[in-house]
């Protein structure tokens, strides 16, 4: 399904953000990427997608239709096709805020339609009704008409899955999708990936080792952009020990709410939440 | 900042307090300033006293206004409302691919500088010499006139429109990217229907801006009700050019009363978007 084989990624003076990861996910996988802020997690995704560069090493995706992507490398046409196959889910939701919910839904589908139906006519009603149907596992199919922006964070957050479902992907990519989200938010979320997985390989980044623990099929750690762990999804302390080092009791406080950065006094935590959630504040705004 | 000093309590200070100085100075140029601009314009008090008398007194022959040319400026006055009602799409359109182009986050830097160069050389030029430019290459009409305030919304809507989608979160930008979802389709998805209240807002005033300025270009060939009122006073009726400087009072201040109202509409419920 995906292969990641030594990807590496430099700042421009040369010090290595990315240092040779390799990986592979398969089949019916729920893999939880962990590891301490600014360990390349969320990098390695980006570089998957294509949102980032990498200097080196190669990303492979075996598509569902049997086609194979070279993620690292290929541009353009190429590039949206391999997006396509991959649906993926952002920690900030990042749904447009003033369109309705089954707008956003459709999205994921814009590169399956031509773009000049997409300022023509747009969706069709069979795709919407398909559309409502992905709401629905959701358990959002009530908010189809709503408007976007007026839902809470882990309403969006569903949402962004029904997307992420509706686009029919070959493997999900999760980009922190549960770390804006309060505890019980964060395990509903949990609830719906875990399914999902079954059918569709997931690849998530995560920053709570007890939930990986409970819904993941298999875990990676990396540590200064080099996989220091892959396998059993349960970590002892000494492993999460050496994972984390200085931030493992910030990780292990049961608050997914909570950012995980190791300067999260009360004022950085303050500019976390700015930054994750605009659609809570953006609520409160009006 | 310095603390004024004024030394002890007993002496007798200086002529002016310390504090006072620096406004004093300022006041004294400022005031210099006028005395030789007036001089240069050959402001003369002395000529305006009795001129002022004069001046009333012409204000005198445009009253009453001639009401029975009511009838004859209904048809200009449509004429000026069309002419901004043709221009101010037409260049709501032309803004919309300029504020793209200039947009940091979905144009190239050389695509970005030419257009936001463009939009500022147009704000730079006053609709009428636009209009001027425009009659010497199409000849005296209304077209002309729409051309030059569809051009002319360009220097102020293609700036505002290029903040407005500068300002969308990129975050959502590479959201729906990330789905495969090509150039336009982001601008359709993601970037039009964020910016849908910001373009209508500004849309409607630059509206009420066009109505203002299509009387003006009415004056010098395009046609309308600027045209009517140029003509009465050429021909001296007075009472006749006081009708339409009524009108276009009326026009105008209900385009105003009417896009507050929209505006107002679309900033607070967003139901137009």
């Amino acid at each position: 399904m995906l292969n990641v084989e030594q990807l590496t990624k430099k700042l421009p003076d040369g010090r290595a953000l990315l240092n040779g990861i390799s990986f592979r996910v398969a089949r019916g996988e729920f893999v939880g990427v962990l590891g301490a802020s600014g360990a390349g997690k969320s990098l390695t995704l980006r570089c998957i997608l294509g949102l980032t560069q990498a200097d080196a090493g190669t990303a492979t995706l075996q598509a569902n239709d049997g086609q194979t992507f070279e993620l690292t490398t290929c541009k353009g046409r190429c590039q949206r096709e391999a997006r396509r196959r991959m649906g993926v889910i952002f920690q900030g939701f990042n749904l447009v805020k003033r369109l309705r919910v089954i707008d956003n839904v459709m999205i994921g589908r814009l590169a399956q339609i031509h773009p000049l139906r997409s300022w023509l006519y747009g969706f069709t009603d069979a795709e919407a009704a398909e559309a409502l149907e992905a709401l629905r596992r959701v358990k959002m199919e009530k908010y189809a008409d709503r408007i976007t922006g007026s839902l809470s964070g882990g309403e969006m957050q569903r949402v962004a899955i029904a997307r992420a479902v509706f686009q029919k992907p070959s493997l999900y990519l999760a980009d922190e999708p549960i770390a804006s989200l309060d505890p019980s938010n964060s395990l509903a979320i949990m609830k719906l990936l875990q399914p999902l997985a079954k059918e569709t390989p997931v690849l998530g980044v995560f920053h709570q080792p007890e939930m990986t623990a409970r819904f993941c099929t298999r875990v990676i750690a990396i540590k200064h952009g080099k996989v220091v762990y892959d396998g059993d999804p349960v970590l002892s302390h000494a492993q999460l020990e050496d994972i984390y080092g200085d931030e493992l009791m910030q990780v292990l406080r049961p608050t997914p709410a909570l950012p995980p950065e190791p300067e999260a006094s009360s004022s950085a935590f303050v500019g976390q939440v700015d930054e994750a959630t605009p659609g809570l504040l953006a609520k409160q705004a009006t | 900042m310095n603390f004024p000093t004024t030394g002890s309590p007993r002496s007798a200070g200086p002529l002016v307090p310390l504090r006072l100085r620096k406004p004093l100075l300022v006041l004294l140029v400022l005031g210099g300033l006028v005395v030789v601009s007036a001089r240069l314009c050959k402001v003369d008090l002395a000529e305006f006293v009795p001129g002022l008398a004069k001046g009333v007194e012409v204000l005198r022959f445009f009253f009453p206004p001639d009401w029975s040319s009511l009838q004859e400026m209904v048809g200009p006055a449509l004429v000026t409302v069309l002419l901004a009602a043709v221009a101010t799409p037409l260049g709501v359109l032309l803004s919309f691919f300029f504020g793209l182009a200039g947009a940091r986050n979905l144009s190239p830097g050389w695509l970005r500088s030419t257009a936001r160069t463009l939009i500022g050389v147009e704000r730079a030029l006053p609709e009428i010499i636009v209009l001027l430019l425009l009659v010497a290459a199409l000849g005296v009409g209304p077209f002309p006139g729409v051309l030059a305030l569809a051009i002319g919304s360009v220097g102020m809507l293609g700036k505002l429109f290029a903040d407005a989608i500068e300002e969308l979160d990129a975050k959502v930008l590479e959201s729906v990217g990330s789905v495969g979802a090509t150039h336009s389709q982001i601008i359709r998805f993601a970037v039009l229907p964020e910016v849908m209240p910001a373009l209508l807002s500004h849309s409607i005033f630059r509206f009420e801006v066009n109505l203002r300025a299509s009387v003006l270009l009415g004056a010098v060939g395009a046609g309308g009700i600027g045209f009517e009122l140029q003509k009465a006073m050429a021909l001296l009726e007075y009472e006749r050019a006081m009708m339409a400087v009524l009108v276009t009072l009326l026009l105008v201040f209900g385009a105003e009363r009417i896009s507050d109202y929209l505006r107002r509409r679309v900033l607070d419920g967003g139901k137009l978007a």
